[in-house]
């Protein structure tokens, strides 16, 4: 669920200079920064559920950036991870972005690139935040039809007329119709057009 | 010297051992060639001899229809058939038997010759009568009309000597054999064969079925002792060179691999110790970088956060001093290989030879005929694996500049000397040479004018010389070409 607070940046560095500074750096945008020095605290107790990003030096003792991100994406964790790296090579680039890292920045790392890249990275979670919850609200309420409402539905986002799909199902073009305000009042919207970019894709997976 | 010490001869038992089957498995092949030739050589002289044998047998019977068609009357003793024995020697006597009268000779002689008569005369050719082997002898008997003749056969005689293929004095033994008796027509001399032949076939005339008999053979003394001994002393020499070379090559690819061993073993250090760095330096870079750009954005605010903007150049500077002192430590650790406690004399042209003779394969494959002149004694203090490998840096230098030039003008020249307390090994090649804008940088890190090249190589060598006290130069050699000057303290006894 969503703060009401303003986006989260992780920050892992083991080194306290640069976690600060970069702490610092961060907060003058006004984006919230919670420091880490430890990879394995981060891990046991970075709030998972909070809007934002996470930023990993990849190299680190005891548990090094690359497998730190390895960890989080086996995890499920979905805010976007941001690599710094004192030296990128390109194999180094190349497993960082095949292991699923939004970003791959070198140390030192100027400000303009470091904040743009943050800001676009919670920019990109908070829109695939809202697509899953979007998501989740509308298989909530298509729960709730029934097994007639359910067929109607998938007829109507078919593209068929109240006639066609009465003529389908067997029903009169009246019964079509009661069924159809009823699934329209249940799901919640008030346009054709709204309904079928909703529902079109559970409503044709669901249909029999 | 670094050179390797020869590998322990594991290798030389199962030389031996391929070597002795090699010999052995030749000289069986040799003797078995021999033998078979042998053989067939005998074969060949039993089939000639069986042929002489049968052809006189034959003539016997020709003798017997020849006498029974032209029979002259007239009494026995005016007949021709009694002067047939001073053609044909092996016929002793020719009996004949008038149509009333009757065979000469005993009445048990009388009686054998009526009835070989008979049989004759049912079989329609000659029959034997009186075969005495033992004795040499048998009777060849033709019944006819009006006469019946009779041949007596002296055996040993019916061997055509002038033509007989089988020496006398020979290994091989002729036997002429007919039921239980057998006549020795010649026997074997010398020792028994180790390895027997034999041959038997009876006569080719069907009135004279004698078996002939063969029997010959080689022995340990007819195998071709000469060419199997030559053939072992071959396989020897030739797995004794093989072995030879290989163990110089061994040698050689050994000594290569510990140069190149030491030189990959600095590289790595020195890789090693630039990522350390990398990071060490970037630590507090960024801090630097993020503490300042984090000030100016505090100032820029409105109205400016200065207590905070402070504070961050606070840090900025503590930084930058941390940075500071990551380079003075790294200067300290790189300053000096510790060297020092490791010189001792080394003769710069042993050096020299030995690095020569491991780019022996180089310079044949280039063309190069590589000189070596000036004082030979002159001795240096130096740590010797470090020495070869300048050495070894310059030569394959050269020869990579030589490599560039046409072969006819390849040209490398080493020389040796001592000059104002040092010892100087001065290494020349006719090569492109080093171009005037490159000369100033040659020994600066990094810097290779070869396309992939590291560029740590001469840097690596000027460090190892200045570490043994001395000094690496280089300097044009016109009128093409480059010199390099490895100068190093001579050894207080080497001076000569």
């Amino acid at each position: 669920m969503s703060t009401p607070m303003s986006p989260l940046i992780h920050l892992v560095d083991d080194d306290a200079a640069v976690r600060d500074s970069l702490a610092l750096l961060i907060g003058t945008v006004g984006l919230r920064v919670s420091p880490w020095a430890d990879p394995l605290a981060f891990l046991a107790g970075f709030d998972r559920d909070a809007i934002g990003a996470v930023v990993l030096d990849v190299r680190m003792p005891g548990l090094g950036g690359l497998a730190l991100l390895e960890r989080l994406r086996a995890e499920g964790v979905d805010q976007p991870v941001v690599m710094l790296t004192g030296h990128g090579t390109v194999d180094l680039c190349r497993r960082a972005f095949k292991s699923g890292a939004a970003e791959f920045l070198e140390k030192p790392v100027d400000d303009e690139l470091l904040l743009e890249t943050l800001q676009n990275a919670v920019r990109a979670h908070v829109r695939s935040r809202q697509r899953h919850q979007a998501d989740r609200q509308s298989r909530e309420r298509y729960a709730l039809l029934s097994e007639r409402e359910r067929e109607v539905l998938a007829l109507i986002v078919g593209g068929l007329t109240n006639k066609e799909a009465g003529r389908a199902l067997g029903l009169s073009p009246r019964t079509v119709e009661t069924h159809r305000a009823h699934l329209f009042e249940k799901l919640g919207t008030d346009s054709l057009a709204q309904l079928i970019r909703q529902y079109a894709e559970i409503a044709e997976g669901g249909a029999p | 010297m670094g050179l390797a010490d020869r590998p322990p001869p594991r290798l030389l038992l199962p030389l031996l051992a391929l070597a002795l089957l090699l010999s052995v498995a030749g000289a069986v092949w040799l003797a078995r060639a021999a033998l078979a030739e042998q053989r067939a050589a005998f074969e060949t002289d039993a089939r000639i001899a069986h042929r002489l044998l049968s052809q006189q047998a034959v003539q016997h019977d020709a003798i017997l229809a020849t006498l029974a068609l032209l029979q002259a009357g007239g009494p026995a003793e005016l007949t021709p058939e009694q002067r047939l024995p001073s053609v044909y020697p092996q016929v002793l006597r020719v009996l004949r038997r008038e149509r009333n009268g009757d065979w000469p000779g005993g009445p048990s002689e009388i009686g054998t010759l009526r009835q070989a008569e008979a049989a004759s005369r049912q079989a329609g050719r000659a029959a034997l009568a009186m075969v005495d082997l033992g004795a040499g002898r048998y009777t060849l008997v033709r019944a006819a009309e009006p006469a019946s003749f009779a041949l007596q056969i002296d055996v040993a005689a019916m061997v055509p000597r002038s033509e007989w293929p089988i020496a006398a004095d020979g290994p091989v033994s002729v036997h002429l054999l007919h039921g239980t008796q057998q006549r020795v027509l010649q026997p074997a001399q010398g020792r028994p064969a180790t390895w027997a032949f034999d041959f038997g076939k009876p006569l080719a005339a069907e009135s004279q079925p004698f078996e002939l008999q063969l029997r010959g053979g080689a022995g340990w003394q007819q195998l071709p002792w000469g060419a199997m001994a030559a053939w072992a002393l071959a396989v020897f020499a030739l797995l004794t060179t093989a072995a030879l070379w290989q163990g110089q090559r061994a040698d050689r690819r050994r000594a290569l691999e510990l140069l190149r061993l030491g030189q990959v073993g600095r590289l790595n250090a020195l890789g090693e110790l630039a990522a350390g760095m990398a990071h060490e330096l970037n630590q507090p870079l960024t801090a630097v970088l993020a503490n300042v750009q984090a000030a100016q954005r505090l100032l820029a605010d409105e109205p400016p956060e200065l207590d905070t903007a402070r504070g961050a150049m606070a840090q900025a500077v503590q930084q930058a001093r941390r940075a500071g002192d990551v380079v003075g430590r790294l200067r300290r650790v790189v300053a000096r290989p510790e060297l020092g406690a490791r010189l001792q004399p080394v003769r710069l042209a042993d050096v020299a030879r030995a690095a020569l003779d491991l780019l022996a394969p180089d310079c044949r494959r280039l063309g190069v005929t590589p000189v070596l002149a000036g004082a030979d004694a002159t001795t240096v203090m130096a740590e010797p694996v470090a020495l070869e490998q300048i050495v070894h840096n310059l030569l394959s230098n050269a020869l990579q500049a030589l490599a560039q030039v046409p072969v006819a003008e390849r040209q490398l020249l080493l020389s040796v000397a001592a000059q104002a307390g040092q010892g100087v090994l001065a290494v020349r090649d006719s090569g492109p040479g080093i171009a005037p804008e490159v000369l100033p940088r040659l020994f600066e890190p990094f810097f290779s004018t070869r396309p992939g090249g590291l560029g740590l190589g001469l840097s690596l060598c000027e460090t190892l010389a200045a570490g043994m006290g001395g000094a690496l130069g280089a300097q044009p050699a016109p009128p093409r070409g480059a010199e390099f000057r490895l100068a190093l303290p001579l050894a207080v006894e080497g001076v000569s």
